[in-house]
């Protein structure tokens, strides 16, 4: 991923033994100032198409009498800015944007600041579980069909992983709901938590960290309850898909001397595969999982439409079918955000992973 | 070893949360008592919901929340609309002429902080719905509310207005508690629409005298109610609602499942073998209905009488009424079947292919082709507005008459709508108030009317009957006169009402004294 680039030399070089702490801080300033500009940029992206979109958003907010009554409308136009030319709308929003404020959602009528500030950890506490689960089951099937190369299991794992990736996630999301939820009462169906629980207190957002902080175990035992079934039919697809690149890469790795030559010391097998195969493995594992964490938060819309889960892909759905400019300025910035971090966390694991790989 | 260790101790920990977290997921049953105190009633809705700020509210969950939450001069008893019963106003009296309304309130009513209800709270709260310029100021057009005594309120109007009895009960129109809004940013004077700086406030906490207060507000997961402990009226039953966010087909697994009480948004199909569930199904006050542009600079064909009586007789209504499932009904007037003045069954339009393609051959076009718009993204009851197309497409095309679909999302569709440049378009009118002069809006000159390319003065006559219909007081005289204005509607014009979809609830057989209303849904305070 971008200006981490793996070295193939010996480990720990001489620039990067002598002031290691100032090379990390060097790369993570120009990352991150790199990320402001890339999200200015974004957000003229998204102002531009938003304005080429047919439609008012007005007509798009107002009621079939109010579009009616000029008052209504000029109300709802001076309310928003939008009475205002477009550089003038668009320096307005950046310019309230490096002051913390996001502007007005003109489809919940809050500040966009504070939708996000509940939808976000909703998703990403949704998203979270959903890799989590898809890295250990991905990566400990890929790992036992890339030992098992082309015998049953392979065989048998690579249709599992073929149907993780080719199903439709809505479809997986309707028939787990229906066989887990409905049909068989094994997992709690829709929403966050039971409806006779009220939410946690707000520290993270996220209920289960939340209501474990208050000690409110009911609720967080609901919480978790909540996350299984819609995190489950996420990771469906990134397991299919981190299944088949643990495979691809661990099978690359078996083929180097340096793992016949483990073999050949008498070293047990599962030392070898943990030790001198997964570890050099997990550098494009981890690439492709932190891809993988980035679509899941950006393209959770339909599974939480189909268990009413409260996050940023509703949000976002709904900000876009109701031309809320600010709200889709805003979802776009935090999207935009978490791609760079995660982008940006993968680069320095790659470092924990294989010290050869260093930060230039 | 560390990392095998580790490894192992982070597999053991999620694999345990799992099952533990599977095990606790329904411990907790919604219905039953207990949980935080008393019954607790889930309502699933797909979310139309911007804000439960009566004065900017005017949105289909709104209305079932806010009808919970604030109480109104008048209200109506289960599904009847057409008979306002007092609320806040123990007794109500009207001129002659119908242009003032007096209202004498009754004395026992208390806001949720226990302060009494007064005519001062009546006034302000009404008039900031007018002021603040929003989505439901167009109800109080026209309206001036006074407060003469702190019992008394007087509602006057600048011209005759019948439905200012119809009006009212709109829970876009509940009394909020004047003092506390005043001191948290509300305002009903005039250019309140920007010194009015409430709603945040009341999305917080509800400022109503009605049964029910806000618990917590989300417009997208859910809404909780809890019950109003200084409420003046009998308790209801439920100690919370939570009116959650749930798109249709998993609504119905909820509602089968026990994880709701009631299923708000499931179409007729989806309804069928619902098993121990109690269904609630009548026709819905939405009106689907098609126009054909009368304006013949828009279109020199759908402009032609000729062509709009072939198109009239065209449609197949009964086939739009089994597409549209168990429960729907022809509209056989743009008045709804539930409103008073509405036109009975039997006076619907009747398909007779041979009497449209005669209309077509007198109309001088040949093979006509012409566009039909209408919002492809939005449903209305279940239905599908691309369905009830295809469907007129198909039934047109017998009578020689080639229709192009033009689906667009629906808010780039309202342009082209409400702009009246379509040529012929789909469309469904939801009631603002149950009462048939929101009707008028579908003659010449008025909203929707132009949006059809109907000018003023394209129906002279029709458009006197309708002058006549505002201005008249007495029930029976203007019900005769609506019954006319549709006849006359139905005989020519570019408006042509198609079907009117069910309305389902589907319930818990323990939800008892169920009714769908046409304006709110779901009378919360009503269920047992």
């Amino acid at each position: 991923m971008s200006s981490a680039k793996p070295k193939s030399g010996a480990p720990g070089t001489g620039r990067r033994a002598a002031r290691p702490g100032g090379v990390l801080l060097r790369f993570l300033a120009r990352r991150l100032a790199a990320a402001l500009l890339l999200c200015v940029g974004i957000t003229l992206v998204a102002f531009t198409l938003t304005q080429l979109v047919p439609g008012d958003p007005a007509a798009a907010n107002l009621g079939q009498q109010a579009i009616g009554d000029p008052a209504a409308v000029a109300a709802f136009r001076a309310k928003y800015g939008l009475d205002q030319p477009l550089p003038v709308q668009y320096l307005t929003y950046i310019g309230n944007v490096f002051q913390g404020n996001l502007g007005m959602s003109q489809q919940s009528h809050r500040p966009v600041a504070e939708d996000l500030a509940e939808f976000v950890p909703a998703t990403i506490e949704l998203a979270l579980f959903a890799i989590v689960v898809s890295l250990l089951v991905g990566v400990a099937l890929g790992v036992v069909a890339a030992v098992n190369r082309d015998r049953w299991p392979d065989q048998v794992l690579r249709v599992v992983s073929l149907g993780g990736v080719s199903m439709p996630t809505f479809w997986v999301a309707l028939v787990a709901f229906y066989l887990l939820s409905f049909k068989f009462d094994l997992l709690p169906g829709t929403g966050r938590l039971d409806p006779v629980l009220s939410p946690p207190p707000y520290t993270t957002g996220f209920y289960s960290v939340d209501a474990a902080l208050a000690g409110q175990w009911d609720v967080m035992w609901s919480a978790l309850g909540h996350l299984v079934l819609p995190s489950l039919v996420l990771a469906v697809y990134t397991v299919g898909m981190l299944m088949r690149f643990s495979r691809a890469s661990v099978l690359e790795i078996l083929g180097n001397d340096y793992v016949r030559a483990a073999r050949a010391k008498g070293l047990p097998e599962r030392v070898v595969i943990v030790r001198h195969v997964l570890r050099p493995a997990m550098v494009a594992i981890i690439t492709v999982a932190g891809v993988a964490f980035g679509s899941l938060l950006s393209g959770a819309v339909l599974v939480e439409k189909i268990f009413s889960w409260p996050g940023v892909g509703q949000y976002a759905y709904r900000s876009a079918v109701n031309l809320d400019l600010p709200g889709i300025m805003g979802v776009s910035i935090v999207v935009a955000a978490v791609y760079i971090l995660i982008n940006l966390l993968v680069d320095l694991l790659y470092g924990v992973i294989d010290p050869r790989i260093r930060l230039t | 070893m560390k990392i095998r260790r580790s490894a192992g101790a982070l597999t053991a920990a999620v694999a345990l949360s799992l099952l533990t977290a599977c095990g606790g997921g329904n411990a907790a049953a919604p219905s039953s008592p207990g949980g935080q105190g008393g019954k607790t009633l889930v309502i699933d809705t797909a979310f139309q919901l911007k804000t439960t700020d009566p004065a900017r509210m005017f949105e289909p969950t709104g209305l079932l929340i806010d009808q919970a939450v604030y109480d109104t001069l008048l209200t109506f008893k289960g599904g009847d609309v057409t008979k306002p019963v007092p609320a806040l106003a123990e007794s109500f009296t009207a001129s002659d002429d119908a242009k003032t309304f007096t209202f004498k309130l009754r004395p026992d009513a208390k806001f949720s902080d226990g302060t009494p209800v007064t005519s001062a709270d009546v006034a302000f709260s009404l008039n900031r719905v007018k002021n603040v310029k929003g989505n439901p100021s167009f109800l109080m057009a026209g309206l001036t509310v006074t407060a003469p005594d702190p019992a008394t309120v007087v509602v006057a109007s600048e011209e005759p207005n019948t439905a200012i009895p119809f009006i009212l009960p709109n829970p876009a129109l509940g009394i909020v508690n004047s003092a506390v809004a005043k001191k948290n940013g509300a305002s009903d004077a005039e250019g309140a629409g920007k010194s009015d700086t409430a709603e945040a406030f009341l999305n917080k906490q509800s400022q109503g005298s009605g049964p029910y207060v806000l618990e917590s507000y989300s417009t997208t997961s859910q809404v909780v109610l809890k019950v109003n402990e200084k409420y003046w009226g009998p308790k209801p039953a439920y100690s919370r609602v939570v009116v959650r966010n749930t798109q249709a087909n998993v609504q119905r697994l909820n509602v089968q499942k026990g994880e709701s009480q009631i299923a708000v948004d499931l179409s007729p199909e989806q309804a069928k073998g619902m098993g121990d569930l109690q269904v609630v199904n009548g026709a819905s006050p939405n009106v689907f209905f098609l126009f054909t542009n009368d304006n013949p600079e828009i279109s020199k064909i759908s402009s032609n009488p000729k062509f709009q009586e072939a198109v009239r007789y065209g449609i197949d209504y009964q086939g739009l009424v089994d597409l549209a499932g168990e429960g729907a009904v022809q509209a056989p007037g743009i008045v709804p079947s539930v409103f008073l003045g509405a036109l009975p069954a039997a006076d619907g339009i009747k398909r007779d292919v041979a009497k449209a393609k005669a209309a077509l051959a007198e109309s001088g076009l040949q093979n006509p082709t012409v566009k039909l718009n209408y919002p492809s993204d939005v449903q209305v009851n279940g239905l599908n507005f691309g369905d009830l197309a295809a469907r007129v497409q198909a039934n047109l095309k017998e009578v020689g008459i080639n229709v192009e679909l033009a689906p667009a999302s629906v808010q780039t569709a309202l342009e082209s709508y409400r702009g009246g440049t379509e040529e012929l378009g789909l469309w469904q009118w939801g009631p603002d108030f149950p009462d048939p002069s929101n009707y008028l809006n579908f003659l010449p000159g008025q909203l929707v009317g132009l949006r059809a390319g109907w000018a003023e003065g394209a129906a002279p006559e029709l458009e006197e009957l309708g002058a006549k219909a505002r201005t008249t007081v007495d029930d029976t005289a203007r019900s005769a006169l609506y019954v006319d204005i549709q006849h006359k509607m139905n005989e020519g014009g570019p408006i042509m009402p198609l079907i009117q979809p069910a309305q389902i609830l589907v319930a818990a057989k323990s939800v008892t004294n169920l009714q769908s209303n046409a304006l709110w849904l779901v009378n919360v305070r009503e269920l047992g």
